[in-house]
């Protein structure tokens, strides 16, 4: 379960930044004060044009970022009080999750197992599990390097699941990867649903999100536009399809 | 669990060939194949110019006195008399390269020598060319040394007389203490550039190099505390800074060992007797802090840049800030005292020649110590100032 009760996020933008985005403000609001919760069993989507604050409220979740103001919870766990245990409950994936490439999968397997504290039968269990599932076995000791995109994206796979989490959370997970990479990776959210797993996932491909998602919140300019269930979001729908739905809401909050 | 970050991170970095051949192959191979290069090449030129022929231009008729000395000392397959009209024909010559020096003497040249009176030979040439003037030079101090011995006897002078002072300069200075105060500065000068070299790439690669690839983000997710995050990674960049620099010592040592570089055995046996476990132990103790100082310096300067040619260029200049107090370290008259000992750098420079001497003591020694231990420890807590800011690390 994750909740999310009033999040805000503000940067202090650098001199640096500053010139970079072509701004005189010396704060840059990202997320603003937004509420949502993802329950376990369910798929819950975050959608948003670029720049919407998505990666912001991922990276929140995940305990990269502290919210200026609001509060997270995973797993009932507050993220601020308590971020090291909630992170051993929390899987992350994004697409543009670069890995090492001096290691080969197992070294880096193991690496994480270690950093999230994982025992070691344990760990040699879930790695028999995932190795199978994702046929990891042919090139586990090769270097990262080495290895094809697909290739690459099931290590990614592996090293965000090897501890078995209860909440996953994917940020643009299929951005820049080809169709049938895509799909496993649509396959692994699928299955986190029915392992009874929180999954978050964020995303502007309407397809992916009419696939897979039962719960959904648009986020435009920092702040939630629309929130509810999939259904109900179809039910609803007051253009033809999802995009120009989606299209029309994003539209309709900025006038 | 910074043993294991500490133990990826030096796998990732020994596995990069960039890092390795800064840190090993470069420090290793440098003093080897820059000092042979410098001692095959100055041998060459000096074998080259002593088989080659000196053409040594005269006035005709004017130089008979000198012609007939410097044949009594020349071997003529080394010089060779040529002789021209006048002055002019003899500079046209050396422009012309005919000949490389040209001797002309004063018109009352074998007037004054039979007067006893010090008589004028200009020697010109052309010191592009060189060694030719000091072969020449040479050739003339002798011919004066003969003179001198025949005006002597022709004046029956004793020459003793003309020795009115005996003096015994006696240098209490032990050979160990010499080569501290004078070549002592060397030492911390190779163990910080081939230190800060060695710390350079692991540091850029740990840091702008993850965040270029996006690693940084995937670590940050993970449940470690990011203190222990920073100190697997410094670590990793100080042991690399120290690979790099005993590389860069050992390179020196094989140097002197197979090549024998000093040339003179006294001065080997010398180095043996400085190179002692205690020496070895001294030097390591006074570098490491330095070493984790580099570390902490560039830690947030990686930390910052975005990419990892951002990295290089921000890195760049700080090299010069840290060889200018190597440098000032060098300078003479810099002692080593509690004022010099509480300044960065210069005190591990002054410390090192202290040390080779044999002349350092435990008090000040400590204090070096202490001093480059506190700006370790506040350029280590300026790192982790830099990346525990959320906005400096994505």
């Amino acid at each position: 379960m994750i909740e999310v009760n009033q999040l805000t996020k503000v940067f202090e933008l650098t001199k640096k930044q500053r010139k970079e985005l072509a701004t005189k403000d010396t704060k840059a609001i990202a997320v603003d004060g937004i509420s949502f919760v993802c329950k376990p069993g369910r798929i819950f989507s975050l959608l948003g044009p670029n720049g919407a604050g998505k990666t912001t409220t991922l990276r929140i979740l995940a305990t990269i970022f502290q919210p200026s103001q609001g509060t997270v919870s995973i797993c009932g766990i507050n993220t601020l009080e308590q971020p090291h245990l909630a992170k051993r409950k929390i899987g992350f994936l994004t697409g543009s999750t670069g890995l090492y490439a001096r290691l080969t999968p197992n070294e880096l397997i193991k690496y994480f197992a270690d950093l999230y504290g994982v025992s070691a039968s344990d760990f040699e269990k879930r790695k028999a599990y995932l190795y199978t599932l994702l046929n990891m076995h042919d090139f586990q000791d090769k270097r990262i390097g080495k290895l094809s995109t697909g290739m690459k994206q099931k290590v990614s796979i592996c090293r965000t699941m090897i501890h078995d989490p209860e909440v996953v959370i994917f940020d643009e997970p299929t951005s820049g990867l080809d169709v049938i990479t895509a799909k496993n990776i649509i396959q692994l959210i699928q299955d986190c649903k029915d392992q009874g797993k929180t999954v978050i996932f964020s995303s502007h491909i309407m397809s992916e999100v009419d696939l897979l998602c039962d719960d959904l919140a648009i986020i435009h300019k920092g702040k939630i536009v629309y929130a509810g269930e999939m259904n109900a979001f179809r039910a609803e729908m007051q253009a033809q399809n999802l995009t120009a739905e989606f299209i029309r809401i994003i539209e309709s909050s900025t006038k | 669990m910074i043993f294991n970050i500490f133990k990826k991170e030096l796998i990732d970095t020994l596995r990069d060939k960039r890092s390795v051949r800064m840190m090993v192959i470069i420090p290793l191979l440098v003093f080897p194949v820059m000092l042979n290069l410098i001692l095959f090449s100055t041998k060459k030129i000096e074998e080259n110019q002593a088989e080659k022929t000196m053409h040594i231009g005269l006035i005709k008729d004017k130089s008979n006195f000198l012609t007939s000395k410097l044949k009594q000392l020349s071997n003529n397959k080394e010089k060779q008399l040529l002789f021209y009209k006048d002055s002019l024909q003899l500079i046209n010559a050396l422009n012309a390269k005919k000949i490389q020096v040209a001797l002309v003497l004063e018109s009352t040249f074998e007037k004054k020598l039979k007067t006893f009176q010090p008589a004028r030979i200009h020697l010109i040439s052309n010191d592009t060319e060189l060694g030719f003037s000091d072969r020449m030079n040479n050739d003339l101090l002798q011919i004066e040394e003969q003179l001198k011995k025949e005006r002597f006897q022709q004046l029956k002078i004793n020459e003793t007389t003309l020795q009115p002072l005996d003096i015994k300069a006696t240098n209490i200075a032990s050979s160990k203490e010499m080569i501290g105060k004078l070549a002592g500065g060397f030492l911390p000068y190779i163990f910080i550039t081939f230190g800060f070299m060695g710390c350079m790439y692991p540091a850029i690669d740990l840091f702008t190099g993850e965040k270029e690839r996006g690693t940084l983000e995937t670590l940050l997710t993970a449940p470690v505390a990011r203190w222990r995050l920073l100190v697997g990674k410094l670590l990793v960049i100080v042991v690399a800074g120290l690979i790099s620099a005993s590389c860069g010592f050992l390179g020196l040592f094989f140097e002197i060992e197979v090549f024998g570089f000093t040339g003179e055995p006294e001065i080997a046996t010398l180095i043996h007797s400085i190179l002692s476990l205690k020496f070895i132990f001294s030097l390591y103790l006074l570098l490491i802090p330095l070493i984790v100082f580099i570390a902490g310096l560039l830690v947030p300067i990686a930390i910052y840049a975005k990419s990892f040619k951002e990295a290089q260029s921000m890195i760049a200049p700080l090299n010069f800030v840290i060889i200018i107090p190597v440098m000032i370290g060098f300078l003479p008259g810099i002692e080593y005292n509690f004022a010099t000992a509480s300044i960065p750098i210069i005190n591990i420079v002054l410390a090192t020649k202290e040390l080779i001497a044999g002349t350092l003591t435990i008090g000040l020694m400590a204090w070096s110590f202490f001093v480059m231990l506190s700006f370790a420890a506040l350029a280590v807590l300026f790192s982790y100032k830099r990346f525990d800011k959320e906005n400096a690390i994505l």
